[in-house]
């Protein structure tokens, strides 16, 4: 599936963003030029050699405390999309298979996740448990999870009343062998689908969370918190927000894209839309050799 | 408007054209009529009354005066309520609803003459039994915040339109305390109901409420009864909660107030704006709090280590934007309490600092501190940097429910910032004092203060000593180690130009003169 998204431009293009942004989230402590917590008097500085996007209110490096804050806002994001995999996807799949008791009260237990509003949730979560980000992104994953619950067991229903399966499970095969060999292939790509658009998700919670000072203690960088500060000295350095403004957008739009591609190229429809791309590219290519071959078509195209 | 000129003029046939633009225009006036009715800055004085809309960042969460306390929210409630006294521009006690007061001759007795005929909005007079009930109050309801401010008063005999207060103690502060942060009177036949007065102030100041949306916006009209009316040229007022400080000034630019506190890092935004900003004195002094009760900081040579490992200009460069200026005191420099002699103690030296922590046998790195702030604050992250840089590590806490630790005197590091009092000695007393709320350290307190402070009540205001002996009690309250001071900053207003000057009463935001152009 790797190799067809990347036949994609928008799906190299995400995932190339992608990339850098996880690259920027194990690397960006290190490759900071300057200690993101140091203040010096040089305070609201504009961007200079010294510091490439200039300083915050008390003088410290604003790209690197982007650079350290990455992290916080890479694992945020993975956090609420594992968790929610984790919690949504299995329960979603064994839903089909484990009998009306359990599919009832996890369809109920999903009505009510999906009733709760998971920003506030994540915000009282944090009042009662402590300052964490950690704690608030475990429970915004628990409430986000309904998306992977019901995408996985639409798939697996459509699956389950497949000729096949039944077939196979009539010849004796287990439930986990048929969940193994055919089940989980046809919920993967719409699974994979939710799994990227979640972590962009999970992205703008992150940064929502942090924006309001929720989850990382001062003075610890993040994304959402530099937006939040640079808002509060517009009329010194007006642009300042636009830059962790951009990272946020810049970043949950890769994710979205991503998810775009994979959802472009997952199935029998994605298959067939990829091979006809190669094949139109082929067919392009033959037209374009034959063309630049002729003389003729040379001429006229340099007149 | 135009639709009917169009289509009940006889002489005028239907062109298609002109119908176009008869509709378009009546389009057009639909919308923008109302809506540049809504962004136009005079749209309150087009009726030829004038409405103050006052943006507050100290919106009060209580309208009980009782419950609301002295903190800065005072200016808000004393839209509502009048004092037995006010400060003028000096600082010093002027007449309120009380016309004169005098003391006996010990010293321990003041008996107050209020203004005749005067009335709370709900038609209870203004008299003796009404001071007295309002004392009475502050003293004893459950959930009152000003009990600690009046234990000099032990009782109040009420007389017609006097009040007899007898003292505890000889306390020539008593007028200058019962001004519009301590005494704020509501009328007593409200208060018998304090959860109902908490959200229907009823009050004998120089406006009344109309209407309250809890938390978020209030609506005045001037009190014809207040006995100063004639004085008073604003005739509705919108208080209004202030929304992000980032986005005051845009309100103001617009119209939606022409009133509101700002922060200094908005002051340049606002002056471009062509907004007046008012530098108004006040008694404004941030502090580091420390719990002297606990490790590490009940090993003396700590605190020392603190007290010189704070750079006080930085707080005043990187957080007043010029308006501020570093004090050790609980005043800032030039207030008749601030003490010269102490300007420099415990001036910065991390060198010191590093050397006391030595021998207080502590390592660098070794104390880890847990400084416990309500919210956000760069304050703390300065502090942070400069303990970090002589030896001491810092984390930060934002603890949503500080207030309670805090007054509780349950945490070991803290923040603070004082509006001040119009009484000094009950800023030197809540510092410092034993049961000072912000004394972290209760019942710690600095030895000879307690006798310094009784100095400060038994020298009449006016007497030539006044000024030496408040000093001396600064100076030995200045000997506590459980309050580091750090700087100084003024309130700053923006306001409309249409607003008046206003009279420069420290801390106190008088209306009285004040007017609002209407053009």
């Amino acid at each position: 599936m790797v190799r067809r998204v990347l036949s994609l431009t928008s799906g190299r293009i995400a995932l190339v963003i992608l990339t850098v942004i996880a690259l920027l989230a194990v690397l960006g402590p290190l490759i900071a030029p300057d200690n993101p917590l140091a203040t010096s008097s040089d305070t609201l500085a504009e961007a200079s050699g010294a510091h490439w996007l200039g300083t915050d209110y008390l003088g410290r490096d604003v790209l690197s405390r982007l650079l350290d804050g990455s992290r916080v806002s890479v694992l945020g994001s993975l956090e609420v999309a594992l968790t929610a995999l984790g919690v949504g996807a299995i329960p979603g799949i064994l839903s089909v298979y484990f009998g009306r008791v359990f599919e009832w009260v996890t369809l109920r237990l999903t009505d009510t996740l999906v009733a709760l509003p998971f920003l506030l949730f994540a915000v009282a979560v944090v009042a009662l448990l402590g300052n964490g980000i950690t704690q608030a992104m475990l429970v915004t994953g628990v409430l986000v999870s309904p998306l992977f619950y019901r995408v996985s067991r639409a798939a697996t229903l459509a699956v389950a009343q497949s000729p096949y399966v039944e077939a196979a499970l009539i010849s004796g095969a287990s439930i986990g062998w048929v969940v193994r060999r055919h089940v989980w292939v046809k919920v993967l790509p719409p699974i994979a689908v939710a799994l990227a658009q979640t972590i962009g998700v999970g992205f703008v919670i992150v940064s929502t969370l942090t924006f309001l000072g929720i989850g990382v203690q001062p003075p610890a960088p993040t994304w959402g918190g530099l937006l939040a500060s640079d808002l509060g000295y517009l009329t010194q350095k007006p642009w300042a927000p636009l830059v962790p403004a951009l990272l946020i957008m810049v970043t949950v739009w890769a994710c979205n894209l991503f998810a775009d591609a994979i959802r472009d190229v997952s199935g029998e429809a994605g298959r067939a839309l990829v091979n006809n791309r190669k094949a139109r590219a082929n067919r392009l290519a033959d037209t374009d050799s034959a063309a630049h071959g002729d003389p003729a078509h040379v001429h006229a195209g340099g007149a | 408007m135009s639709g009917r000129l169009t289509s009940r003029s006889p002489r005028t046939p239907f062109r298609p054209g002109r119908l176009r633009a008869a509709a378009l225009g009546t389009a057009l006036a639909t919308v923008l009529v109302p809506a540049l009715s809504a962004c136009g800055g005079d749209a309150s004085t087009a009726g030829g009354s004038s409405t103050l809309k006052w943006a507050s960042s100290y919106f009060p969460a209580h309208w009980d005066p009782v419950v609301s306390g002295s903190g800065a929210q005072f200016r808000e409630l004393a839209l509502v309520y009048a004092s037995l006294t006010r400060t003028d521009a000096t600082g010093k006690a002027v007449p309120d609803l009380a016309k004169s007061w005098e003391y006996n001759a010990k010293g321990d007795q003041i008996t107050f003459h209020l203004r005749p005929n005067l009335k709370f909005s709900d038609g209870e007079p203004v008299d003796g039994a009404a001071v007295k009930a309002a004392i009475v109050r502050a003293q004893k309801q459950k959930n009152s915040a000003l009990f600690g401010d009046l234990t000099s008063i032990k009782s109040v005999d009420a007389s017609g339109l006097d009040a007899v207060l007898h003292l505890s103690q000889v306390d020539y502060q008593i007028p200058q305390l019962l001004g519009e942060r301590v005494l704020q009177i509501a009328s007593p036949k409200a208060a018998q109901s304090p959860t109902k007065l908490d959200q229907n102030p009823v009050g004998a100041g120089p406006f009344t409420v109309t209407q309250i949306v809890p938390g978020t916006k209030v609506l005045l009209k001037k009190n014809p009864d207040y006995w100063d009316a004639k004085d008073i040229h604003i005739d509705n007022v919108e208080l209004t909660s202030a929304p992000d400080a980032a986005t005051v000034v845009s309100g103001l630019q617009t119209g939606v107030y022409n009133f509101a506190d700002i922060a200094p890092s908005q002051a340049e935004a606002a002056k471009k704006a062509g907004l007046d900003v008012f530098v108004q004195p006040g008694f404004n002094a941030a502090n580091l709090s420390l719990n002297v009760n606990k490790a590490p900081f009940n090993n003396d040579k700590v605190v020392d280590a603190v007290r010189y490992g704070i750079n006080r200009q930085e707080f005043v460069d990187k957080l007043t934007f010029g308006y501020g200026s570093a004090t050790n005191q609980p005043f800032p420099k030039g207030y008749v309490a601030y003490d010269p002699q102490s300007a420099n103690d415990y001036a910065y030296d991390p060198a010191k600092a590093k050397q006391l922590l030595s021998e207080a046998g502590y390592k660098a790195g070794q104390i880890k501190l847990s400084l416990v702030i309500p919210a956000e604050d760069p304050q703390a992250e300065i502090v942070q940097a400069q303990l970090a840089k002589v030896g001491i590590t810092v984390s930060i806490k934002v603890d949503k429910n500080w207030a309670t630790p805090f007054f509780a005197k349950d945490l070991t590091f803290s923040l603070y910032g004082t509006t001040g009092r119009d009484s000094a000695a009950q800023t030197l007393t809540a510092h410092f004092g034993p049961n000072g709320p912000l004394n972290l350290s209760s019942p710690y307190e600095p030895s000879g203060f307690e006798a310094a402070i009784a100095k400060v009540r038994q020298t009449p205001l006016d007497s030539p000593d006044y000024t030496k002996v408040l000093q001396a009690a600064t100076r030995a309250g200045l000997q506590s180690k459980a309050l580091v001071f750090t700087y100084s900053s003024p309130n700053l207003i923006a306001k409309s130009k249409s607003i008046s000057a206003l009279p420069r009463n420290p801390a106190h935001i008088d209306w009285t003169g004040v007017t609002i152009d209407s053009n």
